[in-house]
Parts: structure tokens; C-alpha cells; sequence
């Protein structure tokens, strides 16, 4: 009955108030944040996902039109912004901008947030069996140790474990370099024959049942299993990794803009984020925010990421046409 | 034209233009997007060029190509030993037990395949029920693993492919005159030599169809080297898995879905071929 008075009441728009469309990732924003929003500005808030980067572009490029706010990775924002699909920000709408981390700013292209206000970190980490793997040393270095042969996975992702090559090494996972990415090629190849697969989603229930010791994979799901399994540890290469942040941005074709403006400094309010961050377990580069959360949350390694292993940690840029040189190392190495 | 072709073509028709909506065309338009250039925004760009279908001569996919045609190879030979005494035996079986056999065979298809091919998973995982019974059996070294390599591939392969080689060739067998068998016996032939001399050529339309059915479908599997396979077993779907989404490269997933048709309609050629010739 109740989904049926909201069909209804979707139906009919000409008596709903006002309506915020959010096209987002799944379950990322917490509800009791959306409630909060609907009942101080009298809206509704309706909440789209997508489940890639390359899904959702596609979908805007092929003209879906009445979105007003949208949550993409800062190197698809890149993309947006070139393609001239994002409008730029009024920054007298958003009075709590300054709660935004100033060293996240520093990571992202986009350091003066004309156009996107990042929304969450997550950094790209690893996790083993501690039952199974002995004193497991914080760097990328442990792919190589004999005890997980055919037990440890890499990601299913060139970016990604070629940028961990890139950083095992001390290079910028956005170089140009061709011999630095040979070099990476070579790592990634001795990788390769240690591991037992490329994966990108049965890693967390691998690691879990034990069929994998060592798995490489994103923060916000390990620590969730972590959370069930007591004997997963986190491990942070401490040669650094590549930090994934994604970021709050308004379409040009957005036909509640002044919304969208509103529902950001909602989102950038430090009770609200605090609130907000410990429902998605992802952090919210807010420095009033984090102040005001549980000293749990805290002990998450991708929230209190080390600062000398954040320094040297980097965002995934969009290359262009130099893309072309990962896939060809990505295509020797998965031959 | 007379009265029974027009039937014909009348009674063709629905599943004709089924089959050109939405097989013809669709394959026409991914192979026309092989020429068209590449954008690196993951679209297709403006403008025609031959260079995509040229990089498909590229070494990089050598071994991805023998792996893809090794492995559905042995799985169809594999699938045709196994289902070849299967097709006799139930050729020969009374109703009720051949009933009883049709139903066992189609049963895994009320399952879904992606769920079949995760209760593999579990049998074959490295702390899994098959692991620790054949360690016990002092058949494996408690280090061997089971899952995620070549074997496992091939093993999950012949069991998804097996009725469909089981199917046509029982089909064969039905109609196969077992009489024959025994007035080969009566003139001298051994056992063996009845099955292969007299049995194996009174079924050869079966193990052609077999054999087709079972060597396509393994040549675009994919789905199976991603999940009980390793890092070394890819086969020619995941690279058009890979160029498709990761890439953003869709001329050139289509050039190599293009060069896949081709290798598929090699075998489904040869067969018509043979089989209007033997109607000649």
C-alpha cells in the first residue's frame, strides 16, 4: 500500500513539492541524511544509482536529461567537464565548503572545486588471512612472498594493478613514461604467476571462506569484512596506493540546480556527514565531520590513513590517448 | 512457385524475421562498427578506417586464440567420449529407464548456470569437501589446488557442454537399427570393431551435430574461465569482455566478435556443406 501512494504520488508531480533527483552509487547516501533534507526544504528526494563510471556517462551522453546531482570519480569528472556536461558552482550557496579537507583538495584535479566537491575517500588497500599469512609486511612487496602462491588475488582492473606496479616501484600511477611502465609490466608479470586470479567482486567472500590468504581490494568493502571476520587484517602498502575519490557535481541540464546547491551543503554539514559517514562506512574528507564521529569508525586504516602513506598516495587522472600504452601493458600481462 | 514452397516460406516466415531482426542485424551492426573509428570517451567515432581490423593480426592474441580453440576442442572430444556409450545405452534401455536418464540429463538446466557454476566453486574451493577427501585418499598433496587453473576450466567446460553432445547423438542412436551390431557380430566383427566399423558411421550425422553444437558454444564461453578459472586461462570472450568495458574500445570488441562469428561459422559451414553433399 505504502509503495503504491508513492507510485501515486510520482505520478503526480503537479502536487508533489519540489523534487531533487540524485543519480548516485548504491546505498551511499544514508537515508536518515535524504529525511532530514526533505523535511527542512518541504522536496522530495529521489535517488537513481549506477554501478560504473562508464554506465552512468553513457547514459548522459545518450541524453538522459533531468538529473540535478550527480556523484561520479573525479577522473569521469574530468571527462564531464571537457564534454562541457557540468555546470560550474555557485559558491555563495555553499557556506560549509570550508569543512572539505584541504590535503584531499590537494589530490584531486579539480583543487578550487569550480565544478565538484568531493564526497568520499576510499583508498585501495590489502587484506590477508592472518591464520594463513605470518607477519605480513605493509607493502606491495608481499605479492611476491612464496607462502601465497595461488592464494592471493589482484584486481581485475588495469588502472588499478598497474598502478600498484607503478607505486611497488616508486612511480606516479598517472605516468607517461613508457619505460616506467615496462618496468611496472615486469612486476606485474612475476605478480601474475604468484596469483590465482584477477578479480574484482568474489575477492571479500574468498577471503572470508579462506580460498584466498591475500587479496588486493577497496577499503570501504575489506574493512566491512573485516568487520565479520576477525581474522582479516588490513594492510596499507606503505609505498603508497591510489586513493579513489568521488565527487558531488550538477549537470547543466539539471532543472533544480538551486536544489542541488542546497542538498550539497546539506551533505557538507559536519553533524550531517558525521552521521552520514558512519552509515556508508566510507569517509567524507570533512575535518569538522571527523571530529564528531565514533573513535570506532576512526580505527578504520582507510579513515586514519597514515599521513606520510597518504602523501605519497594519488587519484586515478584520465589519460587521453595515452591510455593506449596501459592497455598494451595490460594486454602483455593478461596474454 | 507452387502451392507447397509458398507453405513453406509462409510457415518460415515468423522465425525468418526473428531471426533477421534480431540476430542478423544486430551482428551486421557490430561488424560494421569494426571500421568505424575508436573514441576514448568509450563511444564509436566519426569516420571509417581498416587500422582496428588490421590490429587483430597484433601477437598479443595468438595465445589467447590456441588457448580458446585447444580448449573447446578437447572439450568436444572429451563431451563425445563420454556421451557416445550414454547415446548406445540409452538407445537400448527400457522406457522407463530412458525416461528416467532424459530427465537427469536436462535436470541441471532448471538451475541457473551462474549458480551451477558457483557449486563448483564450493567442491573444488582449497578448504572444500572434494580437497579434503582426496587428500585423504593420498590422491593429492594437501597443496594441490583444485580451483582457478586450466583443470578447473576443463572440467566445468565438459560438464556444461555434455548434453549437448549427449542430445543429438541419442537422437542418432534412436534411429540407429541395432541389428545391425548383431549381423556384424554374426559375420566375425569383435565387439569393438562392430561399434566402430557399424555403429560409429550409423551415427554420424549425431556426432557431426554433436560435435558442432558442443565446439561453438565452448568457443565464446567466458563466463566460465572468469570464475573457476586463473590468471593464465583466458579465452577469447574475456578479451571482448575487456575491450568492451575497460578499454572503452567498442570497434575493436567488435572486430574481435567479428573474427569469433568467423571462426563459429567455419564448423556450422562445413556442415552444411557435407550434409548437402550427402544429399546429392
Amino acid at each position: 500500500m505504502r509503495s503504491l501512494l508513492f507510485l501515486l504520488a510520482l505520478a503526480l508531480p503537479a502536487f508533489a513539492a519540489d523534487t531533487l533527483h540524485i543519480f548516485t552509487w548504491a546505498d551511499y547516501i544514508s537515508p536518515e541524511t535524504v529525511e532530514k533534507f526533505e523535511k527542512a526544504n518541504k522536496c522530495k528526494v529521489v535517488i537513481d544509482t549506477f554501478d560504473s563510471n562508464e554506465s552512468m556517462y553513457a547514459k548522459l551522453k545518450a541524453g538522459a536529461k533531468g538529473y540535478d546531482l550527480i556523484f561520479p570519480t573525479s577522473y569521469m569528472i574530468q571527462l564531464m567537464v571537457t564534454e562541457g556536461l557540468i555546470t560550474e558552482l555557485d559558491h555563495s550557496k555553499l557556506t560549509h565548503l570550508s569543512n572539505i579537507d584541504p590535503a584531499v583538495l590537494d589530490k584531486v584535479s579539480d583543487k578550487s572545486m569550480r565544478h565538484s566537491v568531493p564526497y568520499t575517500l576510499a583508498y585501495t588497500v590489502l587484506a590477508c588471512r592472518s591464520d594463513k599469512v605470518s607477519n605480513p609486511e605493509s607493502s606491495w612487496s608481499i605479492f611476491e612472498r612464496p607462502d601465497v602462491k595461488q592464494r592471493m588475488t589482484l584486481l581485475d582492473d588495469m588502472r588499478e594493478s598497474i598502478g600498484a606496479a607503478l607505486k611497488s616501484l616508486g612511480h606516479s600511477i598517472n605516468t607517461r613514461d613508457e619505460a616506467q611502465l615496462a618496468a611496472a609490466q615486469e612486476v606485474l608479470l612475476r605478480w601474475k604467476a604468484q596469483a590465482a586470479k584477477f578479480d574484482n567482486e568474489g575477492y571479500k567472500a574468498g577471503l572470508d571462506s579462506g580460498e584466498f590468504t591475500l587479496v588486493h581490494g577497496y577499503s570501504g568493502d575489506l574493512w566491512q569484512v573485516a568487520q565479520e571476520n576477525k581474522k582479516i587484517t588490513l594492510i596499507v602498502p606503505q609505498e603508497g596506493t591510489i586513493m579513489g575519490c568521488d565527487e558531488m557535481v550538477i549537470p547543466k541540464s539539471a532543472p533544480q540546480a538551486a536544489l542541488a546547491h542546497a542538498f550539497i551543503n546539506h551533505l557538507l554539514d559536519a553533524e550531517v556527514a558525521a552521521e552520514n559517514m558512519q552509515w556508508t562506512g566510507y569517509l567524507c574528507p570533512n575535518t569538522a565531520a571527523l571530529k564528531k564521529v565514533d573513535p570506532e569508525f576512526l580505527s578504520n586504516p582507510a579513515v586514519t590513513m597514515p599521513e606520510a602513506i597518504r602523501a605519497k598516495s594519488e587519484v586515478i587522472q584520465d589519460l587521453g590517448a595515452d591510455l593506449a600504452k596501459y592497455t598494451k601493458v595490460w594486454d602483455a600481462v593478461k596474454r | 512457385m507452387s502451392s507447397p514452397r509458398r507453405q513453406e516460406i509462409i510457415s518460415t516466415l515468423p522465425s525468418l524475421g526473428w531471426l533477421i531482426a534480431f540476430f542478423a542485424l544486430p551482428c551486421l551492426i557490430s561488424l560494421t562498427l569494426a571500421f568505424r573509428a575508436s573514441d576514448l570517451r568509450g563511444g564509436v567515432g566519426d569516420g571509417w578506417t581498416l587500422e582496428t581490423v588490421k590490429s587483430l593480426a597484433d601477437p598479443i592474441y595468438v595465445p589467447v586464440l590456441m588457448r580458446t580453440v585447444g580448449i573447446s576442442f578437447i572439450t568436444t572430444m572429451v563431451c563425445l567420449m563420454l556421451s557416445l556409450p550414454m547415446a548406445w545405452h540409452m538407445a537400448r534401455c527400457s522406457v522407463n529407464w530412458r525416461n528416467a536418464l532424459l530427465l537427469l540429463i536436462i535436470l541441471p538446466f532448471l538451475t541457473n548456470f551462474i549458480i551451477r557454476i558457483f557449486a563448483w566453486r564450493s567442491l573444488l574451493h582449497p578448504d572444500g569437501p572434494l580437497k579434503h577427501l582426496l587428500v585423504w585418499l593420498n590422491l593429492i598433496s594437501e597443496d594441490a589446488l583444485l580451483l582457478n587453473n586450466i583443470g578447473a576450466v576443463m572440467l566445468v567446460m565438459i560438464y556444461t557442454q555434455l548434453p549437448f553432445a549427449i542430445l543429438p547423438l541419442y537422437a542418432a542412436a534412436e534411429k540407429f537399427d541395432f541389428h545391425l551390431m548383431d549381423a556384424a557380430r554374426d559375420l566375425g566383427a569383435t565387439g569393438w570393431s562392430a561399434f566402430r566399423k557399424v555403429f560409429l558411421p550409423g551415427v554420424r550425422q549425431g556426432i557431426i551435430s554433436a560435435s558442432v553444437i558442443v565446439f561453438v558454444s565452448s568457443l565464446g564461453q567466458y563466463v566460465i574461465p572468469q570464475f573457476v578459472g586463473g590468471t593464465m586461462d583466458e579465452m577469447i570472450g574475456n578479451k571482448i569482455v575487456q575491450r568492451a568495458f575497460t578499454d572503452r574500445n567498442l570497434p575493436l570488441a567488435s572486430a574481435l566478435s567479428g573474427a569469433l562469428l568467423i571462426m563459429v561459422m567455419i564448423p556450422v559451414l562445413m556442415m552444411t556443406w557435407r550434409e548437402r553433399r550427402a544429399r546429392a
